[in-house]
C-alpha cells in the first residue's frame, strides 16, 4: 500500500448529493487525507476554477455535510481536513472546532493566516491544537525564520503550496522551491500543492522529495459535470503513479 | 562658501575592479521577518496571475516566483554589467562631511556612472536579454522622468531587439531631450496617454491634455504588449527587478569591506522600490542593527498617507494586485520634479519592512531637495537625479541632527540629473 494522494474537494459541490458519491468512491489505497474547503466569499489565495466552486457552493453549504463527509472517510481510513480561510473560521469562532472534532475531522488548514493574520498566528495554533491537528500551510516565500517557528509549534504535516494562487499555470523552478523546504524540513512529513496539473507532474514531484501531492483543479471538471467514472478512472492513474 | 582643501579624492574604488561584481543576485524574500502576501488576481473569472504569462519574459516570471535566495548571474549578463560601467563606484564624500562639518563619515554609491545614468540599466538587461533569448522581437514599456526608458532603449538594443517607450505625457512635454537619447538608443518613444491603445484613448477622450502617470503608462505599455504579443519590461515594484538591483548593495558590501567600514545608516530614494530595496536590502541582512531609511517625495506621500492594502500595480488593473503601501491607482500626482517618484505604490517586500518598522521614512519637499543637489553639486561635483536629490536631502538632514556622533552614513545616489537641469528654474 502507497498511499501519497491527497484530494481537495470545496464542501458541498456541485451539490451535496453529488459531493456524497464522489466521496463515497475515495479509494484509501490511494488517498491518504482529504481536505474539504468551507465555502467562502473571498478564496483569496484560489484560482479562478476553485473560486466558482466556493461562489456555487455557498449556496448548497450546510454545516451538516462536513459530519456526513468526515464519516464516510473516517470509515475508510482516510483523514479528513477542513480548509477555511481565517475569517470564515474566526466568524464560526472556537465552536466549530469542537463540532470538526465531533465530526471525525482530524485537521484545520487557514491559507491566509500566516499571510493576513500573522499577527494572531500563535494564539489561534494553540487553540486549534487543543483540539485538533493545525497544519502549517507554507509556499516559497514563506521566510526560513518563519518556517522553522510555525513547524515548531505543531506536530502534524505541513502543506507546501508551489505556487502563488491554485489552478494557474506559471513557471517557477520545482527542483529549487522543493530542495528548499526538503533542506528546512529534513525529517517532517511535507505534502506539495498548489497548480498541480497532470500524471507527470504528480510523478516528478515524488521524485523531489515530497511525501504527496494535493490535487484540486483537476478534478473539479469531473464534479462539475458529475462524471464519477472519469474520477474512478483518475484516481487508479494515481495509485499507479504513487505505487511506481 | 565652501572650499575644497584636500584634492584628494580617497577611497574612491576603481571602476575596474571587476572582481567587485558579484557572483549571485540577492532575493530578500526568504528573509523577510514575515511572509510576503503573494499576488492576487484583480476579478473573479479571470487569473490576472496568469495572464503574466503573456505580459512578462518567461525568465522574469520563474525568478519572480521561484523566490530564491542567491541566484547567479548569468556569465554574459554579468560581462554586459563590467560594460556598462559597474561596479560603480563607492566614494567618501569629503566635501560634504567638511561642507556639513561632519564628524562622521559620509559614503555615497553612484549608480550615475552606468552609461544610462542610474540603476535602471541594471535589471534592463537582464530582462532584455532573457525576452530576446526566448524570440521576442521587441519590448515596451513605459517611463516618468525618461530614465527607465533609456535603459530599456540600450538593454534592447544590446539584446538585439527593438524598445516602445510610453512616455508620461507632462515629461514628453518637458523633457525632449530624454526622448532623443531613447530614440537615438533605438527606442521609439510615444506619449502616454496616447491614442494607440484602448485606456489611453479613453482618457484623452475624457481629458486631451491629460498629463498622464507612471501607474497610466505601466497600463498602455502592458496592454500594447498583449494586443502585439510582446513583452513588457518592468521598472521597479516587482520582486525580481529588486533581486536585480541588489548588485548595487552587494557591491557596496564589498566596497564597505575593503574600506574597512561597517555602515551606521542607509539612505536612499523611493519610486517603486528598486533602487533602495536593491542597495539596503543585501546591507539590512549583514548589518543587523544598521539604521535604514527611505525618502519619498512630499508630493507623493505613499508611506506617511498611503494605505498597506493590497492595490493595483497599474491604474488599467491589467497586473495583478499585491499588498502594498499605496495613494491608490488612480493617483495623479502633481507635475513634479521627480518623475521617477510620482508611482502611487511601493514594492510589497519595501513595504512590509516599512510596516514592520523595519526602515523608517521621510517625505521631502522640493525646496529641500533642490538645497540638497545644490550642496551636492557644489562640494561633491555631481549633479544627481532629483530622484537621488531626495536621499541626499534626507540624509543632510541626518548628519545636520547627528553632528557629533562619529556614524557612517552611506547613501544610494541613484542616478545623474544632467538631463533634468530644468528644475533649477528661476534661481531656486
Ligand atoms: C534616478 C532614479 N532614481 C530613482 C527612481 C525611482 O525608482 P525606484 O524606486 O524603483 O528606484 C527613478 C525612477 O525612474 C530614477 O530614475
Amino acid at each position: 500500500m502507497n498511499r501519497k494522494t491527497i484530494f481537495y474537494f470545496t464542501s458541498s459541490y456541485p451539490t451535496h448529493e453529488q459531493l456524497l458519491k464522489f466521496i463515497s468512491s475515495v479509494d484509501g489505497e490511494v488517498v491518504k487525507y482529504v481536505e474539504l474547503g468551507l465555502p467562502s466569499m473571498n478564496p483569496l489565495y484560489d484560482g479562478p476554477s476553485i473560486r466558482k466552486t466556493h461562489s456555487d457552493a455557498l449556496r448548497n453549504f450546510h454545516f451538516s455535510h462536513l459530519a456526513e463527509y468526515g464519516s464516510i472517510l473516517t470509515r475508510k481510513g482516510v483523514r479528513p481536513y477542513l480548509l477555511a480561510y481565517y475569517n470564515d473560521f474566526a466568524q464560526r469562532g472556537e465552536r466549530m472546532l469542537d463540532d470538526l472534532a465531533d465530526a471525525g475531522f482530524a485537521g484545520l488548514l487557514i491559507p491566509d493566516l500566516l499571510i493576513d493574520h500573522a499577527d494572531v498566528a500563535q494564539s489561534i495554533i494553540a487553540s486549534v491544537q487543543k483540539k485538533l491537528e493545525f497544519i502549517p500551510f507554507f509556499n516559497p516565500a514563506t521566510p526560513d525564520a518563519i518556517v522553522s517557528r510555525i513547524s515548531g509549534m505543531t506536530r502534524s504535516w505541513v502543506y507546501y503550496g508551489l505556487q502563488p494562487s491554485t489552478g494557474i499555470e506559471i513557471p517557477y523552478d520545482l527542483a529549487e522551491v522543493s530542495s528548499r523546504i526538503r533542506e528546512l524540513l529534513p525529517s517532517r512529513e511535507v505534502n506539495f500543492g498548489f497548480g498541480i496539473r497532470n500524471l507527470d507532474q504528480v510523478r516528478e514531484i515524488m521524485s523531489l522529495g515530497s511525501d504527496g501531492v494535493a490535487i484540486g483543479t483537476m478534478i473539479i471538471p469531473m464534479l462539475t459535470g458529475h462524471d464519477l467514472e472519469a474520477f474512478l478512472k483518475f484516481q487508479h492513474e494515481l495509485g499507479e503513479v504513487a505505487v511506481a | 562658501m565652501f572650499i575644497y582643501d584636500t584634492l584628494m579624492p580617497i577611497n574612491m574604488l576603481s571602476s575596474q575592479e571587476k572582481e567587485l561584481i558579484p557572483e549571485n543576485w540577492y532575493n530578500v524574500v526568504p528573509d523577510l521577518p514575515e511572509q510576503l502576501p503573494p499576488p492576487i488576481d484583480n476579478e473573479a473569472e479571470r487569473s490576472s496571475i496568469e495572464l503574466l504569462n503573456r505580459i512578462l519574459p518567461k525568465e522574469v516570471l520563474r525568478q519572480e516566483f521561484t523566490f530564491q535566495r542567491y541566484m547567479k548571474i548569468p556569465d554574459d549578463i554579468r560581462e554586459i554589467y563590467e560594460q556598462i560601467g559597474r561596479p560603480t563606484p563607492l566614494v567618501r564624500a569629503r566635501g560634504l562631511e567638511q561642507f556639513l562639518d561632519y564628524s562622521g563619515k559620509i559614503y555615497f554609491k553612484y549608480e550615475g556612472a552606468t552609461v544610462t545614468g542610474s540603476h535602471k540599466i541594471n535589471t534592463a538587461i537582464p530582462q532584455a536579454i532573457y525576452a530576446a533569448k526566448e524570440g521576442v522581437q521587441k519590448v515596451v514599456t513605459e517611463t516618468g522622468a525618461g530614465q527607465w526608458g533609456t535603459a530599456t532603449s540600450v538593454a534592447a538594443s544590446f539584446a538585439g531587439i527593438k524598445a516602445k517607450i510610453f512616455m508620461v505625457r507632462i515629461s514628453y512635454q518637458q523633457k525632449p531631450l530624454r526622448k532623443k537619447i531613447m530614440e537615438l538608443y533605438g527606442g521609439t518613444v510615444s506619449p502616454s496617454p496616447s491614442d494607440e491603445t484602448r485606456f489611453g484613448r479613453n482618457l484623452l477622450k475624457d481629458n486631451p491634455d491629460h498629463p498622464g502617470s507612471l501607474g497610466i503608462g505601466i497600463g498602455e505599455a502592458v496592454e500594447y504588449a498583449l494586443d502585439h504579443d510582446l513583452r513588457y519590461l518592468v521598472g521597479s515594484v516587482f520582486n525580481s527587478v529588486l533581486t536585480h538591483q541588489s548588485i548595487i548593495g552587494l557591491e557596496t558590501e564589498k566596497q564597505l569591506e575593503i574600506a574597512g567600514e561597517e555602515p551606521d545608516v542607509l539612505i536612499g530614494c523611493v519610486g517603486g522600490g528598486s533602487n533602495f530595496g536593491g542597495f539596503s536590502f543585501p546591507l539590512i541582512k549583514k548589518f543587523k542593527e544598521v539604521e535604514v531609511i527611505a525618502s519619498t517625495a512630499a508630493e507623493v506621500p505613499k508611506f506617511s498617507h498611503g494605505e498597506y492594502k493590497y492595490d493595483y500595480v497599474d491604474t488599467a488593473r491589467i497586473l495583478p494586485s499585491v499588498k502594498m503601501y499605496s495613494l491608490g491607482a488612480d493617483f495623479v500626482p502633481e507635475k513634479i520634479y521627480a518623475g521617477g517618484l510620482r508611482y502611487h505604490g511601493a514594492a510589497p517586500s519595501l513595504s512590509m519592512l516599512v510596516k514592520t518598522g523595519r526602515v523608517a521614512t521621510r517625505d521631502e519637499d522640493e525646496n529641500h531637495v533642490i538645497q540638497a543637489l545644490k550642496i551636492f553639486s557644489k562640494t561633491q561635483g555631481i549633479v544627481a537625479a532629483p530622484e537621488s536629490g531626495h536621499a541626499l536631502a534626507s540624509a543632510i538632514d541626518y548628519v545636520r541632527k547627528h553632528k557629533h556622533e562619529k556614524k557612517t552614513v552611506v547613501v544610494n545616489v541613484s542616478g545623474h540629473g544632467l538631463l533634468d537641469l530644468s528644475i533649477f528654474r528661476d534661481d531656486k
